[in-house]
């Protein structure tokens, strides 16, 4: 993106850093073209290329005033006329979009599906397309499951499935671990089968890469 | 509106019945005007436990049914003044029951005074047991200290969340739990869960512990409801659990072995 100097954001080390702030990843991937405003200094170019190099920050050229190619040269720093812009602005605008895109998609995600416990013996819940968080307990008998993330903030007791549609990325967070029996993508262990020292842990289930065993990772 | 409170378990033979009639007792007793209503349609055990068996003529059914007045069906206590006794039918089965049936039932009794409805449940989870939790303001969930009592408990209470009257509407139906048929000796033993395990696997507020004793069956052979033994250790527990369900704090008793005399170790037996 073209950055118009000072017009567009006053004071340019100040609003780089405020950029950063509020969207550090973007700041880092987006490349930026400095367009100094008309009689704008060398030194005053030169500094404030030396702060965006601090930042990081991916500086593609300089444009605008012909009078400033010359300080493009000494500096070394590609001059690019009106016509080059839009070419070299146009993967810029394609990460916006892809960035914008993403947001999208961010926002049509079902959130979690968040259950109050206990969650008695005989009942069975299922978040489809979305995480589920319960908040309590799961007896045994219990029976939840997710197409996403199962999270449970109390005791599971009952059994409890995570990417029941066959997500293998799909985890099981959980407070004290005791249950009847753990599912994630299909793949399934009996109680008898945990490992003595995770039982009662604070544990995280997943499956490893090659889908074929659960991993317990112990929390805090 | 009269306040209904259901006592129910899932598992049989926990002593829901023994508790029905304790506790109806004891809230006559404090003063509030109370029936007991036996939902146990075709396996009626509650007038024998109140020692009514003799003075039933119509029933529950029978009101459901239009066949009688609850005037005509209700017994009253002889020893309670406050204490009214609706038997269940014992030729009929359980599909007599019908919600509007007990609804108006339960309308009548709140507009006839009665300020606590106490619903002796059946075992199970199917028709009886649902109609009487269906109404429950407060459930009073009797357990035994075993893993299948308790289990059965986590169901039922699992129902009474999710198809009683209350639930439906979004409220919430307060749960009592009463642990019966306790022994502590059997619990230092680890023959027996405690009452902290139970509680842990429930998570519901415990109203009181019940230990097993021998009055509670000469109890029922005699139509008494234990909880008017004020000698014996589970009439006393009764009370204290209707009594802490009245809002009283009352620390609980008989949860450590009694100590024995050395005479009575010696010669053994027990009390």
């Amino acid at each position: 993106m073209t950055l118009e100097w000072p017009a567009e954001c006053g004071e340019l080390t100040h609003w780089l850093k405020s950029q950063c702030a509020r969207a550090p990843a973007l700041m880092q991937e987006i490349g930026l073209v400095l367009k100094p405003s008309k009689g704008v200094a060398a030194d005053a170019i030169a500094e404030a290329i030396q702060s965006m190099e601090s930042l990081q920050i991916d500086l593609i050229g300089l444009t605008g005033d012909p009078a400033h190619r010359s300080i493009a040269n000494q500096l070394g720093l590609p001059w690019l006329s009106a016509q080059n812009i839009t070419q070299v602005a146009e993967p810029t605008s394609r990460s916006e979009t892809s960035v914008s895109s993403e947001a999208a998609s961010r926002s049509s995600l079902d959130p979690a599906m968040i259950v109050q416990g206990p969650i008695r013996s005989g009942v069975q819940i299922y978040a489809r397309d979305r995480d589920l968080i319960v908040l309590g307990q799961v007896s045994e008998g219990a029976e939840i499951m997710a197409d996403g993330h199962v999270h449970v903030y109390g005791r599971l007791r009952g059994r409890v499935a995570a990417g029941v549609s066959g997500r293998t990325d799909a985890n099981i967070f959980c407070q004290q671990f005791d249950p009847e029996l753990v599912s994630i993508a299909g793949l399934y262990v009996g109680s008898e089968q945990i490992p003595s020292e995770h039982r009662s842990a604070q544990i995280r289930v997943g499956l490893d890469s090659a889908g074929n065993a659960l991993i317990y990772s112990v929390l805090s | 509106m009269a306040i209904v409170v259901t006592v129910t378990s899932g598992k049989g033979g926990v002593g829901k019945t023994t508790s029905s009639a304790a506790f109806a007792a004891g809230l006559a007793q404090a003063g509030h005007k109370t029936v007991v209503i036996d939902f146990d349609v075709g396996l009626r055990n509650l007038d024998l436990i109140m020692g009514v068996e003799r003075r039933v003529v119509f029933d529950f059914v029978n009101v459901i049914q239009g066949e009688a007045t609850l005037h005509q069906a209700l017994i009253q206590d002889k020893r309670i003044e406050n204490l009214s006794i609706l038997a269940a039918s014992q030729t009929k089965d359980k599909d007599a029951l019908t919600e509007e049936g007990v609804e108006t039932v339960i309308q009548e009794l709140s507009e006839m005074g009665f300020e606590y409805i106490v619903c002796d449940s059946p075992a199970g989870i199917e028709r009886g047991a649902t109609m009487a939790l269906h109404f429950a303001d407060h459930a009073v969930i009797v357990t035994n200290p075993e893993v299948s009592s308790v289990r059965d408990s986590d169901r039922i209470l699992g129902i009474l969340q999710s198809k009683s009257k209350r639930a439906k509407e979004g409220g919430r139906v307060s749960e009592h739990l009463l642990i019966t048929r306790y022994d502590p000796v059997r619990v230092e033993n680890g023959e027996m869960l405690s009452h902290e395990d139970v509680c842990d696997i429930l998570a519901v507020g415990l109203i009181g512990v019940i230990p097993e004793s021998k009055a509670v069956l000469k109890a029922s052979n005699t139509g008494v409801p234990v909880i008017l033994d004020h000698e014996s250790d589970a009439g006393v527990a009764y009370a204290d659990a209707v009594a802490r369900f009245l809002g009283e704090s009352r620390p609980m008793k008989f949860l450590t072995p009694k100590k024995q005399g050395l005479l009575k170790r010696i010669l053994g037996g027990s009390d």
